[in-house]
């Protein structure tokens, strides 16, 4: 069939992806973008680079979905284009490629949110006690915590953590070998718990030690 | 058998199903006779649950329109509504 700009009437399948040949770089735009542009806001953690990025990465797609060869592979090519420019664009504004790998110069770090929270036990009556913690948050709370994350980590975990890629997959679409984005992954969980019992200390959602 | 903090330090890629098979029979092996770990595990599996919810967003709408007069009206020199195969 000839495909058309304003066609909608392929639908992807369970997972987001496309299985049909033959459909418009419009339709399958429209069909990734509330996730491409959440990528792209946690990448950036910043919502007017975030739309830049958007806008950049579907105006590249457009020039290469006609070589797009696995039309299944629709929304990790479109992550992988997304990420390449927001590197590209680093680059332009002199800033460190968020991919450069500090594996080496990062400190292992062993904090653990589950024993913290064991340990400081910062509700004395509740039967959940780990479960209370993470109730005390709302989204934007997580989201600012996320942006805390060094970018290097953050990005293994958007992927793999927020939409759902396989590490093989968030690997390649950041073009780094398996056990790097592993590593990295790790790194990135352990600044998520740190991060998330910091944020819950310096905005007052528990109170440890002596305080009532 | 591994210890606790081997457990702890394989307990994201166990989520993952990103460890090997062998790595896998391990850390089971392991949450069989570790009711810490268990416990350790279900947070971790609720953690992961709170950043996936977290990110979920909706494009907004002068974005939205932006990207339909991109898709609608090329931009890039070519034409998108080209059969592309």
């Amino acid at each position: 069939m000839i495909a058309t700009v304003m066609d909608a009437q392929n639908q992807p399948d369970a997972d987001g992806d496309v299985d049909e040949p033959g459909r418009a770089f419009a339709d399958v735009a429209r069909e990734q973008l509330d996730g491409l542009y959440g990528y792209c806001v946690r990448l950036t953690s910043d919502r007017t680079q975030a739309e830049d990025l958007v806008q950049d990465t579907l105006l590249r797609a457009m020039r290469a979905y006609p070589g797009l060869r696995d039309e299944t592979k629709v929304k990790s090519w479109l992550f992988t284009i997304a990420t390449n420019v927001w590197r590209d664009l680093g680059r332009a504004r002199g800033r460190t490629p968020a991919t450069v790998s500090l594996d080496d110069a990062v400190r292992e770090d062993d904090f653990s949110l589950f024993a913290t929270l064991a340990i400081e036990d910062p509700f004395p009556y509740s039967d959940e006690l780990h479960l209370d913690f993470l109730r005390l948050f709302r989204d934007e709370d997580v989201q600012h915590v996320f942006a805390q994350i060094n970018p290097v980590f953050r990005a293994p975990l958007i992927l793999a953590t927020i939409h759902g890629f396989s590490c093989k997959e968030a690997a390649a679409i950041l073009d780094v070998p398996l056990g790097t984005l592993l590593s990295r992954l790790h790194r990135g969980r352990k600044q998520l718990e740190r991060g998330l019992w910091d944020y819950a200390l310096r905005n007052g959602l528990v109170k440890v030690g002596d305080e009532p | 058998m591994i210890d606790c903090p081997e457990a702890v330090r394989r307990m994201w890629a166990y989520l993952d199903h990103a460890l090997a098979r062998g790595a896998t029979e391990e850390f089971e092996t392991h949450l069989d006779a570790c009711q810490r770990c268990c416990g350790e595990l279900e947070f971790s599996r609720h953690l992961k649950e709170l950043a996936a919810t977290s990110g979920a967003e909706s494009v907004p709408d002068p974005l939205r329109r932006r990207i339909e007069m991109l898709l609608g009206g090329g931009g890039t020199g070519t034409d998108p509504g080209t059969p592309h195969d």
